[in-house]
């Protein structure tokens, strides 16, 4: 899959911005805040994704402006594809595929495949345990389109179920536990397929974890996953039960795959407490490898590739070691400096300033 | 921000399902410079509608009579009911051939916006259940969230009743409303129910 041409209209500080991308490499410099990242964060937001910046439909906005237009020509399998986004600051953003309007924005990722790996990324190992869940929910909505069913369904029975508890004000009635036991059947039987699937992509991706580690950190290191849960074992069911008089006094839902977590063990240790700094970020960057090539394998195709500075936070074997690791696929990489690895070979090279795209000097 | 009449109008909009603040103001700009013939053919509408319609004392669906056209019609098939969320669900129903009675519960169970069971016409239906000859329950409530709690809801208060209980097929898009389906997937959705299990 590749993106042959990109416009950004009011988004961020692009007023106007129109380019060609190379179906190989395409390098970005810039000083930082010219708007580099800016220029990857709209290509990323074209699977219909949140922003990896963690960025609100707002902020996405130049300034002023009611609303911004991301406009991509994308090539799937051979076929070509018009997206057209338009991001409203205060209301409602719409999306077209092929001038037909898109219902679910996260559907655009039957269309558009991207992994990103931004110098955040650390956060996947250091951080707590909702981004890792959300990783790998990622993961699972970019490429199952069931999946995404289940958690658009499971988002919203776990808000109505948290509703009713509060309506409880501390005090569970017949009528209220009535309704309660209503919400709880659909609240287990989403929340045992999203527990069964996050099993399952953690189970594939070890593997690769454990490959890209040892080529990215150059030496032979075991990582091992262990889904943590408190519910598994026993039951949503039970535990639910077991939980009612305290989720009652909270008026909120206490157990179940929102509260669980992937625990990532380097050589038998938790990675998130007991690895060194450069351990950590081998790990984030194997995890992002793994996310390429697990995607990859389920879509039949090679997911576009957007590293945000990544080169900048990397030792010079490290570096070395991830551009040997990065598949065949197209890649966007931004760089304040402008020295890359050798082996990285761009075809074209782009220079942003004051949100202006100018054509840098091609090899 | 605006005189108070400008204000009043712009906020009874802000009221409207599917209506948010901006919308609100651009259609009372537009009414405001509407001819006033115009705007009051719109008020008289509205007035009208209030004024001649009502809901069926029966099935809950909107009215012009006590008892609707549809109640009140000796033709029809008394053996089933079909249960459904709106008045808009009637029609897609009707257009899909079923022939039998309806209840319109009004809503679904969304405790998001403080609808329990208590803001649906429940009570009503369980009085019809019991005084008429009704064989069969069919649950017509959307294939969304809301909807399956609601028809898991009656499938659990009917229980007590013996009367047989089905759920239309999901052959419908999961997450959709039966507004949308087009005629024939109703149709199937009808044709495939399975008895409800409280
Ligand atoms: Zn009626």
């Amino acid at each position: 899959m590749i993106v042959t041409q990109l416009w950004l209209i009011d988004f961020r500080n692009h007023t106007s911005t129109e380019l060609q991308l190379d179906s190989g490499v395409t390098l970005i410099t810039g000083q930082n805040g010219h708007g580099k990242t800016n220029l990857l964060e709209g290509l990323s937001l074209l699977n219909g994704h949140k922003s990896f910046r963690g960025a609100t439909s707002e902020s996405l906005v130049r300034s002023g402006c009611e609303f911004a237009v991301i406009r991509a020509q994308v090539i799937r399998h051979r076929r070509e594809h018009l997206i057209e986004m338009k991001i409203v600051a205060s209301g409602r953003s719409r999306v077209q595929l092929n001038r037909q309007i898109v219902k679910r924005f996260k559907d655009l990722s039957d269309t558009v495949s991207i992994v990103v790996f931004s110098p955040d990324d650390l956060e996947l190992i250091k951080g707590s345990p909702g981004i890792r869940r959300n990783f790998i929910d990622e993961v699972l909505l970019s490429c199952d389109k069931k999946f995404r069913l289940v958690k658009a369904n499971f988002d919203r029975v776990i808000k109505q179920r948290n509703n009713l508890l509060k309506q409880c004000r501390g005090r569970l009635s017949k009528e209220l536990e009535e309704s309660l036991s209503i919400w709880n059947s659909q609240f287990i039987e989403l929340s045992e397929v999203i527990g069964s699937n996050r099993i399952q992509l953690v189970r594939d991706i070890e593997p690769l974890v454990n490959t890209f580690y040892s080529q990215v950190a150059g030496k032979e290191e075991q990582v091992n996953f262990r889904y943590e849960t408190t519910w598994m074992d026993k039951g949503l069911d039970q535990a639910l039960h077991e939980i009612q008089h305290e989720e009652v006094r909270r008026g909120t839902t206490l157990v179940g795959p929102h509260r669980d977590d992937v625990i990532i063990d380097l050589n038998n240790l938790v990675s998130r407490t007991h690895s060194s700094q450069g351990e950590q970020r081998s790990l984030a960057l194997a995890l992002r490898l793994s996310e390429h090539a697990y995607m990859a394998q389920k879509i039949d195709d090679s997911p576009l590739i957007l590293l945000d500075d990544v080169f900048s936070e990397l030792d010079e074997g490290r570096s070395k070691r991830l551009v040997e690791c990065l598949p065949s696929a197209q890649i966007v990489l931004t760089s304040a400096t402008g020295t890359i690895p050798v082996g990285i070979h761009p075809g074209k090279k782009l220079k942003v300033l004051n949100g202006h795209i100018s054509l840098g000097e091609n090899e | 921000m605006y005189d108070l009449p400008v204000q009043n109008l712009i906020d009874e909009f802000g009221r409207l399902p599917g209506v948010g603040p901006k919308s609100a103001q651009r259609i009372a700009f537009y009414l405001l410079k509407l001819p006033e013939a115009e705007s009051l053919r719109l008020a008289k509408a509205i007035i009208e509608a209030k004024e001649r319609v009502g809901f069926c004392e029966q099935c809950w669906n909107i009215s012009e009579e006590q008892i609707c056209r549809l109640c009140s019609d000796i033709h029809r098939d008394n053996d089933s009911l079909c249960v459904v969320e709106e008045p808009r669900d009637v029609v897609a129903l009707e257009k899909a051939g079923y022939r039998g009675r309806y209840h319109v519960l009004q809503g679904a169970l969304n405790p998001m916006e403080g609808i329990g069971p208590e803001q649906l016409r429940i009570k009503e239906l369980i009085v019809r259940l019991s005084n008429e000859e009704i064989q069969e329950l069919i649950v017509c409530t959307n294939p969304n969230i809301e909807g399956e709690a609601t028809a898991m809801y009656l499938a659990r208060q009917l229980k007590p009743l013996g009367i047989k209980v089905t759920r239309i097929a999901s052959g419908l898009p999961v997450g959709g409303d039966l507004e949308y389906a087009d005629e024939l997937t109703l149709e199937r959705a009808l044709e495939g129910r399975r008895e409800l299990n409280a």
